[in-house]
């Protein structure tokens, strides 16, 4: 699909719309509206994006939204994206904002989002089968994937976590003349 | 009223800029807001947690819009959400910039390298924490929720027939899970 801000500003207002359940379903929403439907960035680039956005402050998805606007047309791209991604929780919130009482009542809805958060195990289970290769390619990525995974579900702080992987690159680099790429 | 606006502008700029760690990070900064300024309620902020689970888009910006509703309406909301997302812009894309034109820098390549596992690693974690607080429930495999794992079961077979598109998934759980709660 032809890059322009209109065709941004619809892909991210999509992806916004289905991103039900928490931040990290954005990433099998990119994958799938932005690689495989529109083929703007590649699923190794979406691992990219996400493991910068999560350094940033703010929302790791907006933050998602601006670098993936900024790749495909610069700082108007980023702008682009944002608007996209902003106007549904938007326009819903306000919509719904006094209505709050009375919808968490409607017969069915607890039952409804039941069934939306199991699915999160399963968009996750594919998000991560989709770049495990790419993220794991040797003895010490797969080190140091075990270890963050076993930390994390000990309850470590993820901020720690990643914070001390990005002082843990930089020492690396230090040390070492080129890490694998590609 | 304008004195309220700014005031609003300001404090968002600030959640916006120093939340780190996702939406839910920002919790913390607008139960200060509220018993700083009372623009709304301890019971509303918890209410708004709730539906921010449900409603489309980043649970962030959900929290910036309603907060911003409550206090001043439509335009604290938009008021809000522009301060909440300007600190956002701001610095991301800068990062990018920067990053771009050192793509091929060894100190830039190796943080990439390490942040990349540390991705996977932290969102699968997430991925076992929720099966094992909505399936196992425990340790002991004694008090397993089958419905639970009957509907995850269903749409991991799902996932050998249908497209990748997450949107089927979060659709038919939502109708999976209603046909299974009144079933049984």
């Amino acid at each position: 699909m032809e890059i322009n801000l209109k065709n941004i500003f619809i892909a991210f207002l999509k992806i916004s719309t289905i991103l039900l359940g928490g931040g990290y379903v954005i990433i099998p929403i990119a994958q799938s509206e932005l690689v495989e439907k529109r083929n703007w960035v590649t699923k190794e680039e979406i691992l990219d994006y996400y493991s910068i956005a999560q350094c940033l402050g703010g929302i790791i998805a907006v933050n998602m939204a601006i670098l993936i606007g900024c790749k495909l047309k610069g700082t108007k791209g980023a702008l682009t994206s944002v608007l996209g991604m902003s106007l549904p929780p938007f326009l819903i919130i306000v919509l719904i904002a006094n209505l709050i009482e009375k919808i968490v009542q409607i017969p069915n809805i607890d039952s409804f989002f039941w069934g939306v958060n199991l699915a999160v195990v399963i968009l996750i289970y594919l998000a991560v089968k989709e770049v495990f290769l790419y993220a794991l390619k040797d003895i010490l990525s797969v080190f140091w994937f075990v270890l963050i995974l076993v930390l994390a579900c000990l309850k470590v702080n993820p901020v720690v976590l990643i914070l001390s992987s990005l002082a843990f690159g930089l020492i690396l680099a230090r040390f070492k003349k080129e890490v694998k790429d590609e | 009223m304008n004195n309220i606006l700014l005031l609003l502008f300001f404090e968002y700029f600030k959640i916006g800029l120093f939340t780190y760690g996702g939406g839910y990070a920002s919790l913390p900064f607008l139960f200060h807001l509220s018993e700083y300024y009372k623009w709304f309620s301890y019971d509303e902020l918890t209410q708004l947690i709730a539906i921010s689970g449900i409603t489309p888009g980043p649970v962030g910006l959900n929290m910036a819009t309603f907060s911003g509703f409550k206090t001043m309406g439509i335009t604290g909301a938009l008021v809000a959400s522009l301060a909440f997302i300007l600190p956002m812009l701001l610095i991301t894309v800068q990062v990018f910039k920067a990053l771009d034109k050192f793509k091929e820098n060894k100190y830039v390549k190796s943080v990439l390298y390490i942040l990349r596992p540390t991705s996977c690693a932290l969102i699968l974690s997430v991925g076992l924490k929720l099966f094992y607080n909505s399936i196992l429930t425990d340790l002991t495999f004694k008090n397993i929720d089958y419905l639970a794992l009957f509907v995850v079961l269903i749409l991991f077979l799902m996932t050998f027939k249908c497209k990748r598109d997450p949107a089927i998934y979060i659709f038919s759980a939502g109708i999976l899970g209603i046909i299974v709660k009144n079933l049984f």
